[in-house]
């Protein structure tokens, strides 16, 4: 993940380590907090979003994870991972804790913050039925994502919609690389067979082995 | 283990590590093997091209929401929050410092005020210890000598000391003026010492005693002593 440089008053150098910015946020230094906050809140935010399904509770997640950084900075023990991965754990608790609280219930939002963007945008080379068509589906694969057990919607969002390669997502869930292969081939697998309906295959991986 | 196993077997791997071709790129020999089955199965070839049009799907959804982020509420309630944090802790920190600098100072000012009052006891105790200096005898006001009336003690009279060294200045008299005075041995009646600014008890005012009288060069008692062999 790349480093932004500060906006306005807080300058910070782009290539200050993590763990020499989290050392000074915990004496007290603000900037160092903020730059901290704008190098993992996009990546954080995107995937508490497609994990949770909504914006609110994305941002409450992304919340809930800089105060424990706050709060306990010291919990964070640089030799035994990237502060990138222990954000992502922490990321990764709330969402369990978000989804025990409110089961699935609220679908994945489909504005951006900006201009309620949808997914399937009208385009001169579609007709309405094709466009409808295409919303319909990536409606159906939107939900076919949010029912995946979560060890394999994280392999999915990561890998898929995030497009990690499988390196970054085996540190970001801190895992092995051959953990993420294998829930992606279980998650790619659940949701062929959730999405059967649509396609025309006829037998398909065994998702349920 | 037969062709139709050996088929089996290949569409499993398929599954595991052809739908990702993408992914095992680098691994030439087995991305080969791979195509080499798509060809071959037709029912993997349906699998691959269902899934890239999944993948289609879950790529244009990602894209959707690629640039997303918290919005700046998030990034201010957690300054703000850090603010809190940081400003409380600051702010303990100096009042625990400013507690104890303040409790320094308070010994500190107990300290110099015990030091000057002992200080000031001290000189003024030397002052009148200095005071009893006259002529080549000792006048002192201290009230730890003994009464100069043995026989009325506990009067409430100008006490004189009974020690033949010391002379008690007389009433009106400044310490210090009678450095060429004379000692003069009179005997008197108790009650003329009245008349001097002594108080004198009634009981024993006839009574005879010998008095030494300090005497100034104008002629002027200054002060007085009982010597032991007067008696009463």
């Amino acid at each position: 993940m790349t480093a932004r440089v500060a906006s306005g008053d807080m300058k910070i150098d782009p290539i200050v380590t993590d763990d020499v910015l989290l050392r000074k946020s915990a004496r007290g230094d603000e900037a160092a907090f903020t730059e901290l906050y704008r190098r993992y809140q996009a990546p954080l935010f995107r995937f508490a979003l497609r994990m949770a399904g909504n914006r609110w509770a994305a941002e409450e997640i992304v919340q809930d994870v800089f105060m424990t950084l706050m709060r306990d900075p010291k919990k964070f023990d640089v030799e035994r991972g990237t502060l990138g991965g222990y954000l992502y754990g922490i990321a990764r608790n709330r969402i369990m804790k978000h989804q025990e609280r409110l089961p699935r219930e609220l679908p994945l939002d489909l504005e951006v913050e900006e201009g309620n963007a949808t997914l399937a945008k009208w385009s001169d080379e579609k007709t309405p039925a094709q466009w409808a068509e295409l919303k319909q589906r990536r409606e159906m694969v939107r939900h076919a994502v949010m029912q995946l057990p979560v060890e394999f919607r994280e392999a999915i969002v990561l890998c898929e919609l995030e497009e990690l390669s499988y390196e970054e997502a085996a540190a970001a869930l801190e895992c092995p690389i051959g953990t993420i292969r294998s829930r992606l081939h279980r998650g790619r697998a659940l949701l062929l067979a959730k999405l059967e309906i649509l396609r025309d295959v006829p037998k398909r991986v065994s998702a349920g082995r | 283990m037969n062709e139709q196993e050996k088929q089996r077997m290949r569409c499993e791997e398929f599954e595991i590590a052809g739908l990702d071709l993408g992914g095992i790129a680098g691994n030439t020999a087995q991305e080969e093997e791979a195509r080499e089955h798509l060809r071959e199965c037709p029912r993997c070839a349906a699998l691959h091209e269902n899934w890239q049009l999944l993948r289609d799907d879950l790529r244009a959804i990602g894209a959707e929401t690629g640039n997303a982020e918290a919005s700046g509420r998030v990034e201010l309630r957690l300054r703000q929050e850090f603010r809190n944090q940081h400003g409380t802790t600051k702010m303990r920190r100096a009042a625990v410092i400013a507690s104890w600098a303040l409790a320094a100072a308070a010994l500190l000012a107990v300290a110099v005020t015990w030091t000057n009052w002992e200080q000031a006891k001290r000189n003024a105790f030397t002052k009148s210890s200095g005071v009893a200096a006259v002529d080549s005898q000792k006048v002192t006001q201290q009230a730890k000598s003994s009464a100069i009336d043995e026989t009325a003690p506990g009067d409430e009279t100008l006490l004189a000391s009974n020690d033949s060294e010391d002379f008690t200045l007389l009433p009106g008299d400044v310490p210090g003026m009678s450095e060429d005075g004379t000692v003069v041995q009179v005997r008197m009646q108790r009650g003329a010492l009245g008349a001097l600014g002594l108080a004198v008890n009634e009981e024993s005012a006839t009574d005879w005693i010998q008095v030494d009288l300090l005497v100034s060069e104008d002629g002027q008692p200054e002060a007085v002593r009982l010597p032991q062999t007067s008696g009463n």
